[in-house]
């Protein structure tokens, strides 16, 4: 990927998106599911790589951001009346002005500081929803974007349909991320986090990089919210939890933190492990408790055990010019 | 860079292994989506854990209970039923995904007994584009008895509204001239119930909202007692679920307000022996408290279906006191293997649905109200009687045992009627026949 153009890295996401599209016939409706839950966590992981890895601010609070652009999705369709691709632009933007206005205050903060701000905010937006009448409250509002249009056949199932949004919305993220990041904003993104004092010297806006970063990594956030909404046709308070702003952190550290195409990889484990502690339950022969407890197990033990075997938090990633 | 390296082909080892046991466990194909010559898988979503489980985690296992005692008699037309039992803790969000498994993955037949709201709204596109039968639902939002938009889902418990407009009666009958208060749950659960207060035409001095889960919050009931206090209510109803009704009982007690306030309980938060769980040493509090039922007293020693339930419940289910959720439980799977039976011995979905609308108004069930079921209509029970919560918990009818008065009426503008309770004998050691 490194010595491709922008232009073959499109190529490659055509080749990519054209092989999973098609694939996407020959899989039932629950892989359709998880293939789509794969897309939405791997844009979600790929926003904390770009802040973490890249801009080296850390956000615990990925899950609220995902909930500003779930919930600006479901306000623009409803109370706008936009078609839904529109509504998916809607919470992206407003992700992105909610991205700017944390990364204002993010950029003042520091490690375990801005992980206390990212945690409260994960923390408590959620439960706006209960204070305004418009956010539908406990039970949230339903988000209902039909069915696939006709043109594309009348045998394609929800779930397919919604694997073809997610994976193109994932490619087209993919694509513009990596190749800003080959541009001098991602350079200065790694001069920043690299040594910030050395960055300044240097003459890069350290604030205004962070700033960017916090920004755009938002904005991917909401996308990531938007589909979200979409796949599970509702938002509510209880969509949006500390869990997923948790399981979205460790996805970002099983990925390499730093490696956007690892992203991928978190994704795919993240969506593995309730389905591969279902088969251990099973074989167990354990109890609904113990098949509902695994999961928050296995990636408790999973995180403990990359954080200790990779120990050095982030790295840059060491590849030959 | 070495561990790093490691490190990498680890992560990649392991999604590897997730990727192939993703594609492995697809199941094959069977005929009948969840059932074989030997079974008939079923489903449930439950919160197990979390705020609003105390109670209500008690009713898969009593279902259970009763179908395994009805496939040790020899199931239904020689086939075992399973139930799979999924925790949602009460999320939407989970309940979609877990649903997910249960219809896509497990393959069930049914889903049965389905809990919240809310979290039923979350998988009605699912559910309604696979057609797969939702019975009796552990909600009683009126509008799931809207066969356009859920044609495959029966509720069987009488509606919010009805049981709103239902204790609206029974205000006006003996708590006329006081002052009333409401506190609800604020969504389409306590929605629905203002809708059946306002048919009736019940004043409030007060009426106070509460966004569900914030009863956790400890300052969340002293609130509500200032608020019936600034209001100098003197009567207040609950809806809401369990934790909250404990929650407002307990405030009340701290408060110094008991036999001061009286609180009358809508069905859904009413399980005496949840509360007295939840209250521990407050449980006091609950002295004089009234409650809606619209099932015998689980207390009901005269009862030919609570004796039996209580007998099943200590063989079948060891360690779990009897209660209403237990009780629930095991009526809801009574019906449901009716429901099976009469979809005859090579059952499909449409079947299924087809039998509950045809037949399932004759079913026997514990419930003192008539059933509904019809071709037109997929509202089950429609009647309440009311009683003071007991020492052990449960609620006793002031009729005496084995005798309620029934209030019952719909969720639209008819009548409330009010008739002593009748009901079909129960079949033969409880196992249908029909």
């Amino acid at each position: 990927m490194k010595h491709k153009s922008p232009l073959q890295r499109f190529a490659l996401s055509i080749v990519v998106g054209a092989v999973l599209l098609l694939a996407s016939g020959h899989i039932d409706e629950l892989r359709a599911y998880q293939g789509a839950q794969i897309a939405i966590f791997a844009i979600a992981i790929a926003s904390i790589v770009l802040l973490t890895g890249y801009s080296g601010q850390i956000s615990l609070g990925h899950g609220a951001l995902m909930a500003i652009g779930g919930y600006a999705s479901v306000i623009a369709q409803i109370h706008w009346h936009l078609p839904y691709p529109l509504a998916f632009i809607v919470g992206t933007a407003i992700g992105a002005l909610a991205g700017f206005l944390l990364g204002i205050a993010a950029a003042r903060l520091r490690g375990p500081y801005l992980a206390g701000t990212t945690l409260a905010l994960a923390v408590g937006l959620p439960s706006l929803a209960n204070q305004f009448h418009i956010l539908g409250g406990e039970q949230g509002l339903t988000f209902d974007v039909g069915t696939a249009p006709p043109w594309i056949g009348k045998e394609f199932s929800q779930y397919r349909w919604f694997f073809w949004v997610c994976v193109t919305a994932a490619l087209a993220i993919f694509w513009l991320l990596r190749n800003l990041l080959s541009t001098r904003y991602g350079r200065r993104w790694r001069a920043v986090r690299s040594n910030p004092t050395a960055a300044a010297l240097s003459g890069i806006d350290v604030g205004r990089a962070k700033v960017l970063a916090f920004t755009l990594s938002s904005a991917v956030a909401g996308l990531a919210g938007s589909l979200f909404a979409m796949l599970l046709g509702l938002v509510a308070p209880l969509a949006f939890t500390l869990t997923l702003s948790f399981t979205l952190v460790t996805g970002a550290v099983l990925a390499g933190v730093s490696n956007l195409g690892g992203s991928i990889v978190g994704a795919v484990v993240l969506v593995a492990i309730p389905e591969l502690s279902g088969s251990i339950a099973a074989h167990l022969g354990g109890s609904e408790k113990v098949t509902s407890n695994l999961p928050g197990v296995i990636t408790g033990v999973l995180l403990i055990l990359t954080v200790l075997f990779a120990p050095n938090g982030p790295k840059l990633p060491h590849r030959k010019r | 860079m070495l561990a790093s390296r490691r490190t990498k082909g680890g992560i990649f080892a392991a999604a590897t292994i997730a990727v192939a046991a993703l594609v492995a466990s697809a199941l094959p194909a069977q005929a009948e989506t969840g059932v074989t010559s030997s079974t008939i898988k079923l489903g449930i979503t439950v919160p197990l854990t979390g705020a609003a489980a105390p109670g209500y985690n008690k009713i898969p296992g009593a279902m259970k209970a009763y179908f395994d005692y009805v496939n040790a008699n020899g199931g239904v037309y020689g086939r075992k039923i399973q139930l799979v039992v999924k925790d949602d803790g009460y999320s939407p969000a989970t309940t979609l995904s877990v649903t997910n498994d249960l219809i896509l993955k497990d393959k069930v037949f049914a889903l049965v007994g389905t809990l919240g709201t809310a979290n039923n709204e979350a998988t009605t596109r699912l559910v309604n584009s696979h057609s797969v039968p939702r019975l009796f639902v552990n909600t009683g939002f009126s509008g799931f008895a809207d066969m356009k938009k859920y044609p495959t889902t029966f509720p069987l418990f009488p509606s919010y509204a009805t049981e709103a407009k239902v204790m609206g009666k029974y205000l006006a009958d003996n708590f006329a001239g006081k002052k009333v208060a409401l506190i609800y749950q604020d969504d389409d659960f306590g929605l629905d119930a203002i809708k059946g207060f306002t048919t009736a035409g019940t004043n409030f001095v007060a009426k106070i909202p509460y966004s569900a889960f914030s009863q956790v919050d400890p300052t969340t009931a002293p609130k509500w007692v200032t608020a019936l206090v600034a209001a100098q209510a003197d009567t207040v109803i609950m809806f809401g679920v369990t934790s909250a009704t404990a929650a407002l009982a307990g405030a009340i007690y701290k408060a110094g307000l008991l036999g001061k306030i009286q609180m009358i309980l809508g069905s859904v938060g009413s399980d005496g022996t949840t509360l007295k769980g939840l209250l521990g040493p407050l449980a006091p509090a609950l002295a004089g408290t009234i409650s809606a039922s619209f099932l015998p007293s689980a207390s009901d020693a005269t009862d030919e279906y609570i004796t039996l339930f209580k007998s099943i419940n200590a063989q079948y289910n060891a360690g779990q006191v009897f209660d209403n959720n237990i009780l629930t439980g095991m009526n809801t799977a009574m019906m449901t293997v009716q429901a099976l039976r009469a979809a005859g011995t090579t059952p499909t979905r449409a079947k299924l649905i087809k039998a509950i609308e045809t037949k399932g108004s004759t079913w026997a069930s514990a419930s003192l109200s008539p059933i509904l079921f019809s071709a037109t209509s997929h509202v089950g029970y429609t009647g309440y009687w009311f009683g003071k919560l007991g020492a052990d918990g449960n609620a006793v009818s002031a009729d005496g045992p084995g005798k309620y008065t029934l209030y019952s009426t719909d969720s639209g503008s008819g009548p409330v009627v009010k008739a002593a309770a009748a009901r079909p004998a129960m079949p033969a050691k409880g196992l249908p026949t029909n």
